[in-house]
């Protein structure tokens, strides 16, 4: 995909706006057909609700009765446009969030259907995912479009699932509330506390979850955690060719590329050649080259290599050279020189959203 | 129907099956059929949020990245195997 786009994933800083984009439309068409329409399409199979309640709601639904509330961009200069379509995006996400398992009471629905229902073991049922062409502007307008309409389905099934009675609104409002309440990141935290403390690293390493909460960070829930260690010898990359699973009730969002089809059948073709193409890093001769693929039940991130010229870094200090790639074995933690210069560069640390599971 | 303990331990060279029907469907196709030796047992792991009902034992199976591609680099690829899918197999042959 770099090659394709021109672009290298996750070099995306606000001044690179194509970059911000074509995350937001991998994303965007990420959510709807491997998280958004697989559920719905569960549900109509089973009558929880039908097509015909979805016409009926949108015959009669009026503005002031949305559940979401969609605001307006902060400026219509690039930036803001960019920076709404971004937040909209989240929303939608929080939305899909908001109709998972547990908002339809009485459907014991786990997450292993949804897979099933969208194709990850049989192309049969796969939903096509748009392609985007075009330059910015019209990217930017398209993606405005496809939101809209998105929004409204996602809109136009949380009525019907509150019409048919498998939801209460008030219900649905409290756990909306809760969605908002994020979490921060702890992955800069938990990696330079490995750093710091041989014994609490041992610990990550050896009893991973258990470890975490010893030291008060949310554990989550989702399978086992195994915490692979890059040294001077061995190099770790994580990657699932299945899905996306990913340690996300710890570490929240995956980068975009993660979920991304070329990624996830390169890493295992030829890892190296794929790090260097989608990553620009080159990993050394004698390092040997360690793919980790999830089958969801052990659940993987990368303890990074502590960088050189970090021995009188505070844990806070550490904190900050921590990268959401460099967990994921797609790029090294920063040396205190590259955060100096990021820092004046004004770009800002983008670090996940992480919500509550 | 699942069994509580792991039939394999790590160093041990396995075989993933080409096919098995009713065999954890979480299982890639690049390593159908591919030799493989025990990284790590995982044994029988809850995972509730995630699927019903318990899986087999899990383990973590480590390929060479050349038996599973054209690559020929010394790298090698961990792949998180339930038990069903492996036989046991013989070392270099």
């Amino acid at each position: 995909m770099s090659g394709k786009h021109g672009h290298k994933p996750f070099e995306g800083h606000m001044h690179d706006y194509m970059a911000h984009i074509q995350a937001v439309e991998e994303d965007l068409e990420y959510y709807r057909a491997k998280r958004f329409e697989p559920r719905i399409i569960y549900l109509l199979r089973r009558g929880v609700v039908t097509f015909y309640d979805l016409l009926q709601v949108r015959a009669t639904l009026k503005r002031k009765d949305h559940f979401f509330k969609i605001g307006k961009p902060q400026g219509t200069n690039i930036e803001a446009r960019v920076r709404y379509l971004e937040e909209w995006l989240d929303e939608y996400v929080k939305g899909i969030a908001l109709v998972s398992a547990r908002a339809v009471e009485g459907m014991d629905m786990v997450t292993e259907d949804n897979r099933k229902e969208r194709g990850d073991y049989d192309d049969f049922f796969k939903i096509k995912k748009k392609e985007h062409h075009g330059a910015l502007e019209e990217r930017m307008i398209n993606l405005e479009r496809d939101l809209t309409d998105y929004h409204e389905l996602l809109e136009v099934f949380v009525q019907a699932l509150i019409k048919r009675g498998w939801a209460s609104r008030t219900d649905l409002e409290q756990r909306w509330k809760q969605l908002h309440e994020e979490r921060p990141w702890a992955g800069g935290i938990i990696v330079a506390k490995a750093w710091s403390d041989s014994e609490f690293k041992q610990a990550l390493l050896a009893t991973g979850r258990e470890a975490l909460r010893e030291m008060g960070v949310h554990q989550g829930k989702v399978g086992k955690l195994v915490v692979v260690e890059n040294t001077d010898r061995i190099h770790n990359v994580i990657v699932c060719t299945l899905c996306s699973c990913y340690p996300y009730d710890i570490l929240g969002d995956t980068p975009w590329w993660y979920k991304h089809e070329s990624y996830r059948s390169n890493i295992v073709q030829n890892p190296r050649e794929c790090i260097k193409d989608m990553f620009n890093l080159e990993i050394p001769r004698e390092k040997e080259l360690r793919v980790w693929d999830s089958t969801s039940d052990v659940r993987y991130f990368v303890l990074p290599e502590r960088p050189a010229g970090t021995e009188n870094l505070s844990e806070a200090e550490l904190a900050k050279l921590v990268t959401v790639d460099s967990l994921i074995g797609a790029g090294y933690a920063l040396e205190p020189e590259q955060l100096r210069e990021r820092e004046a560069a004004h770009l800002e640390a983008e670090t996940p959203r992480v919500r509550p599971d | 129907m699942s069994p509580t303990s792991s039939k394999y331990k790590i160093g041990d060279a396995v075989m993933v099956a080409d096919e098995n029907p009713s065999g954890n469907p979480r299982t890639p196709r690049y390593i159908r059929g591919k030799r493989g030796v025990i990284g790590a047992v995982h044994g029988v792991l809850e995972n509730i949020r995630d699927h019903r009902g318990v899986h087999n034992p899990l383990y973590t199976v480590k390929f060479d990245v050349s038996e599973l591609s054209n690559c020929h680099e010394p790298d090698s690829i961990w792949v998180d195997v339930h038990e069903e899918w492996l036989r046991e197999a013989r070392r270099d042959s």
